[in-house]
């Protein structure tokens, strides 16, 4: 027999050249077929192979030959089929034709081959086969089977998987059944399938209601249960956690839950209306108050109801808004969060038409009283029983009045059934029939207690209406006042996360009508006109940002940043901020204390202004995103702050000094944002680089006047171009000559100076090497380098003048932006100092920008001195002279641009000098520069304190003094006293606090006047700068 | 009768539609089913047997999502590898290959999936958008191998699943990654002989922290 399967394969192929796929084969095949209806282990794979050949010869004939589909329904080779499954012939033959069928169904694209194949009932017959289903690989092609079969459901088709008179449907009621499958594959499967089934039950109304009437109320109640009971395996795993060691089980549970709320509302978008009461009823009144709401409440252990702890219940409520939007849900959820009592809890129904009508005594949490399975074979048996009496629920009608008297009777029966819980005796036929009618009651009570929900509603908005703007007394809203509760975050923001997530999914639910929000004054994503808020939660809100200001505060990130964005939808009404005053002011209090907390960890350190500006970009690009920030079960573990446990920064606390003061960045980012948005103001200084005031490639900009070297650009693939180097206030660019006008040039490239590395070459002494990285754009992704070349210059003096020149350009880059963060800080601006051949910021800029920051008429109106200035710079072109200079004085004046202790105070001791006595011409021109602090340095130096105290008496008495300098100045490490020289109030002017940054940015022409007066203030420790100083000018006068 | 392997992985198979990856997983299911004409051949399940070492047997198992309404997480999350794919003529889905990638790890964080990134449709070199140096670079970047296939052409299928099959091999040998109780996407199965029985038994409390 063997020997005669295998020579037929190989025969089979041999005349199969001719045709493998045909009628004629076919038949050969339905012979085979005939002379082996009996399973064997010697023609086992000779049946297989022949259902896999049959199956090909109908794909192809579904494209090619309908002929060949007559003869299989002529000859019932369905039949075959079943025969050799009904044999118990083994897995293998059940996996290989479970396999097949699963791909002829998935590859038939006619609708009339499909009509064939599920013609006279067999494919029914393979769905309700008794399977191994302890099988796992017999499972998967069975449920995939299905899913293959569901998906090729349509109006037509159903009415070969769906039994109007025998009220069977195999097809959904044999896959529900699987739907607590331990195999999360298979649920899967099964969701699929019945969302598959519903969306065809739309348009066919018996089956709609066979659906509804025979296997909502046991699949939805057993599906309520079963999430249920993950959310009890939930709450339990965040109980006894210890260490987060249960992190992993946790996000698989909430992973779980979360797929289970895009599966109901996947259902509920459906829209098919009797379903949807169905669900709505289960989840409200079966899961959702009485398991998540009811814990908000009840927290003491012990009592009979089953209770999850608040964080679990607050996160679980979160989830439950972000995802579910279907509005009679959401309402209904939202009204007894906000406005409900423990009376929706109780038994005894009360006057209250809505408590009446919920019938309170099944808004328990329990677990259905008969296994899916049971209950839908219970079910199928009462159908059939009663067909002749009631063929179907369109007769409803008639029989109103008839029904209404058993539902009474029933409702009794009903109570009595719960109280008593345990009643898991015998069934009978007459209990079956009330299971039916509890449904239809229960749809009918559901609508009715959704519009006595809506009635209440107006009510209620009246009552609110009148004690809007006063405190809301003498309420008894125990969720509610529990939520505001949780917001509390004096010890830490474990509850408040998740108070402020529940807040921020029920403002932005689609599905939640505006009213229900107005109850508590919190305007949903769009609210009109209004002018008032929630003074309760607002302060709430404030209280929280107040604690993140603070140095110890334990508020994480996310906290806040979720906090920040409640704040602005709560007090922004259509036109503007109706923030109160005396709240604006508490908010600007936090600001100020977010300001003075960065203050401690502002240092000189170069990585200070990397981080800064990192922490603004991932900021920017990555906004927080609540919905993602409620998958994570992370935040359901109390609040940590060691990044061991590999949870994101933002949602935990800072751990060690650099995160600390990230933290105190995004904070003082996070409030100042919020402050300038609540007072309408927009942000002129941040980011610290705007794109728009970047040189881009292919501008054409003035560079008369400006330093230009030539050289030759090698890139890394080889290519070679000539350009001409340009060092601007922040970038550096390669130009062309503009063929246009002469002494114009087309920006080629642009990169930031900041993230640039200028090294030697070698073997060749005219080159650079130079890089240029862009920020990493996302923490995942490294630094990627814009240029990476080597330039060649004329000769070894150039090369040296263009390294100088980038390498000051970069250390004056970088200052220039940790002056602008000093002063975004409110502390005093350092002047520029270490490097040499810049010295004072303007002149620097004017002597490198003069095509850009200023513009012509500008620098027409500026004063004289300063217009000189820039063409002595111009002039004095920076040779090799000056570098030999700096290298003689200052051995290493590139590598330590901030210096921070001990000789480092020395030299900016010598600054502050130099600065306060500086006018534009001091700095401008390095050769002039260079002996100049040579001297003072020297004779400062042991001055400090002194100078620092007037200096700070300056400050004082200027108008942008800092408040409580004195007590800052001792907060500040050493490195920072410095910083307390009043640059900015030495520029004395009316309207200082525009200068103090725009003086950054813009560089506005200094009155050299203003300057001169200011610094005349006697000081005999400065005054011998100001005579060197003097000197020096009146000598370049001299030469000029 | 029965197959006898050593551990059962789950894979999934991810990338932007048309990218391929019917045809991919068809193509390495084939042999059975090479003559069907019909090119859109769906495969929902299939489990198959690949041979990564002389008598170590891993039996693949893969799960198609195809029809399915809203992306499930527990279909990442008990997967232990999986199939990136994009396709080498069309740059958008290359792009998309990042987004994937971050979906990914917001359904499974903590844990992690086993990528190899694959340049599908490497038989239309002609038409190609995406060179073989930037999705090397990419994948590196992300600690992923890449390799190009085609399923027209039968190029680097079988290898693309064995090569995957062999990482995810190595880091359960080597303890990165355990089976557990719960967990499908690594199970350990019938053991062909009894020295790796020691192997198999090891049960952790932590499959792979990231």
């Amino acid at each position: 027999m063997f020997g005669r399967s295998r020579s037929w394969v190989g025969g089979g192929h041999g005349k199969a050249s001719r045709s493998i796929h045909s009628l004629d084969h076919l038949k050969y095949m339905y012979h085979v077929l005939t002379k082996n209806t009996t399973v064997t282990d010697h023609n086992r794979n000779l049946l297989v192979e022949t259902i896999r050949s049959i199956t090909e010869i109908l794909i192809w004939g579904d494209q090619n030959d309908s002929s060949v589909f007559d003869f299989f329904l002529e000859k019932n080779m369905f039949v075959f089929f079943l025969n050799i499954l009904r044999q118990k012939s083994g897995r293998y033959v059940c996996v290989q034709l479970l396999q097949t069928l699963n791909i002829l169904f998935e590859n038939i694209s006619h609708e009339t081959s499909l009509y064939y194949l599920l013609s006279n009932n067999y494919v029914n017959s393979i769905i309700v086969h008794k399977f191994d289903f302890s099988d796992e690989e017999i499972m998967a092609y069975y449920i995939s089977f299905l899913k293959t079969l569901s998906l090729k459901l349509n109006n037509h088709t159903v009415h070969f998987f769906y039994n109007e008179h025998m009220n069977d449907f195999a097809l959904y009621t044999e896959a529900i059944k699987f739907f607590n499958h331990p195999e999360s594959m298979v649920r899967i499967a099964v969701r699929t399938i019945t969302l598959n089934v519903y969306k065809v039950s739309l348009d066919n109304q018996p089956m709609l209601h066979y659906i509804r009437d025979k296997t909502a109320v046991p699949y939805f109640s057993n599906l309520v249960w079963f999430i249920g009971s993950h959310v009890i395996e939930l709450d339990n795993c965040v109980q006894t956690d210890e260490e987060h060691r249960n992190r992993g089980k946790l996000s698989d549970l909430v992973a779980e839950h979360l797929d289970h709320l895009h599966y109901l509302n996947d259902i509920l978008i459906i829209n098919c209306e009797f379903l949807n009461d169905v669900l709505t009823d289960h989840l409200l009144n079966r899961l959702f108050l009485p398991l998540y709401v009811y814990s908000l409440v009840n927290q003491d252990k012990g009592g009979e109801r089953p209770k999850i702890s608040l964080q679990v219940s607050l996160y679980l409520l979160s989830q439950v808004f972000l995802i579910i939007h279907y509005a009679p849900l959401v309402n209904s959820l939202a009204e007894v969060i906000l406005n409900g009592d423990l009376s929706v809890f109780s038994s005894k129904a009360e006057q209250d038409v809505q408590k009446n009508s919920a019938k309170s005594s099944i808004r328990c949490f329990i677990k259905p009283t008969e296994t899916l399975e049971r209950s839908l074979e219970i079910n199928k048996q009462k159908g059939k029983k009663r067909v002749q009496k009631r063929p179907n629920y369109k007769n409803v009608g008639e029989e109103d009045e008839e029904e209404r008297q058993s539902e009474d009777t029933q409702d009794d029966l009903d109570k009595t059934k719960s109280t008593e819980a345990s009643s898991k005796g015998i069934r009978t036929s007459s209990e079956n029939e009330e299971i039916e009618m509890v449904i239809m009651e229960r749809c009918k009570l559901s609508e009715l207690s959704i519009s006595a929900v809506t009635e209440q509603n107006t009510t209620d908005e009246e009552k609110s209406a009148a004690a809007s703007g006063s405190e809301i007394t003498n309420w008894n809203r125990p969720f509610l006042d529990m939520v505001y509760n949780a917001l509390d975050c004096a010890e830490d923001d474990y509850y408040a996360l998740f108070v402020l997530c529940l807040l921020y999914a029920m403002s932005h639910n689609k599905g939640i009508d505006p009213v229900k929000l107005e109850r508590i004054q919190l305007p949903a994503q769009h609210a009109e006109e209004r002018n008032s808020y929630n003074h309760v939660l607002a302060e709430g809100l404030i209280r929280i940002m107040n604690y993140a200001a603070q140095p110890d505060g334990k508020i994480r990130l996310a906290t806040l940043e979720l906090g920040c964005l409640l704040l602005k939808q709560l007090v922004f009404s259509k036109n503007g901020s109706i923030i109160k005053d005396v709240h604006l002011a508490c908010l600007e209090g936090a600001r100020e204390e977010s300001v003075h907390l960065l203050r401690r960890f502002y240092k000189g350190e170069e990585i200070f202004l990397d981080m800064f500006e990192d922490e603004y970009r991932s900021m920017t690009i990555k906004p927080m995103n609540v919905e993602y920030l409620m998958m994570d079960a992370s935040i359901l573990l109390p609040p940590t702050g060691t990044p061991l446990t590999g949870i994101d920064f933002v949602k935990r606390l800072p751990c060690g000094d650099v995160e600390r003061t990230q933290r105190a960045i995004r904070v003082f980012f996070m409030l100042r944002s919020l402050s300038l948005h609540l007072q309408g103001e927009p942000e002129t200084q941040l980011p610290l680089t705007r794109e728009e005031d970047l040189i881009k490639t292919d501008d054409v900009l003035d560079l008369n006047n400006s330093d230009l070297i030539a050289c030759t650009v090698i890139t890394k693939d080889g290519g070679q171009v000539q350009r001409f180097l340009a060092v601007d206030i922040y970038q550096m660019s390669l130009v062309e000559p503009d063929v246009a006008r002469l002494g114009w040039g087309v920006v080629k490239f642009a990169g930031l100076l900041q993230d640039m590395q200028v090294t030697g070459v070698e073997d060749d002494s005219r080159a650079l090497n130079i890089i240029i990285h862009k920020p990493a754009s996302s923490p995942h992704s490294k630094p990627f380098p814009i240029l990476q070349a080597t330039f060649v210059f004329s000769d070894h003096i150039r090369c040296i003048i263009a390294k100088q020149r980038l390498a000051k350009g970069r250390i004056q880059a970088r200052r220039m932006k940790m002056q602008r963060i000093a002063a975004l800080l409110d502390l005093p601006v350092q002047p520029s100092n270490e490097v040499m051949g810049f010295g004072h910021s303007s002149a620097a800029a004017s002597q490198h920008l003069p095509f850009r920051f200023y513009d012509h008429a500008r620098r027409g109106s500026s004063d004289p001195t300063v217009q000189r200035s820039v063409f002595a710079s111009v002039d004095k072109v920076p040779g090799f002279a000056v570098a030999q200079c700096i290298n003689q004085h200052h051995p290493s004046p590139l590598s330590s641009p901030s210096p921070s202790s001990g000789s480092g105070s020395t030299g900016r001791c010598d600054s502050v000098a130099a600065s306060s006595a500086s006018t534009p011409s001091v700095a401008q021109s390095p050769s002039d520069d260079s002996s100049a602090p040579e001297q003072p340095r020297t004779t400062i130096s042991g001055q400090m304190t002194l100078t620092d105290e007037t200096l700070s008496a300056v400050s004082k008495s200027s108008k942008n003094a800092v408040k409580n300098s004195d007590i800052e100045t001792a907060n500040l490490s050493p490195s920072l006293i410095p910083a307390q020289q009043p640059t900015i109030s030495l520029i004395s002017d009316d309207n200082t606090d525009a200068l103090s940054v725009e003086s950054l940015t813009l560089v506005p022409p200094v009155d050299s006047h203003s300057i001169r007066t200011f610094s005349c203030i006697p000081q005999p420790s400065l005054q011998s700068e100001l005579e060197v100083c003097k000197v020096k000018e009146r000598e370049e006068e001299c030469s000029d | 009768m029965e197959a006898i392997w050593l551990y059962q992985f789950r894979l999934i198979v991810i990338g932007d539609s048309t990218v391929g990856k019917s045809c991919l997983i068809r193509r390495f299911t084939e042999g059975r089913f090479a003559q069907i004409s019909d090119p859109t051949v769906g495969v929902d399940f299939f489990s198959r047997l690949v041979e990564i070492e002389p008598g170590k047997r891993i039996k693949l198992q893969i799960w198609d999502t195809a029809g399915q309404e809203s992306i499930t997480r527990a279909y990442y999350r008990n997967s232990v590898g999986g199939l990136l794919l994009f396709d080498i003529t069309n740059r958008r889905s290359f792009q998309n290959v990042h987004e994937w990638l971050e979906e990914t790890k917001v359904h499974v964080q903590p844990y992690q999936i086993v990528f190899v990134l694959v340049g599908h449709k490497c038989d239309l070199d002609t038409q190609r958008q995406v060179t073989r140096h930037e999705a090397e670079k990419l994948a590196a970047a992300y600690g992923m191998k890449y390799i190009e296939t085609s399923a027209r052409d039968a190029i680097n299928v079988e290898k693309a699943f064995t090569d995957l099959t062999r990482d995810i091999y190595e880091l359960v040998k080597r303890g990165e990654i355990s089976i557990q109780e719960g967990w499908e996407g690594v199970k350990s199965g019938f053991v062909p002989n009894v020295v790796h029985s020691s192997e198999e038994v090891v049960k952790s409390d932590r499959r792979c922290l990231c």
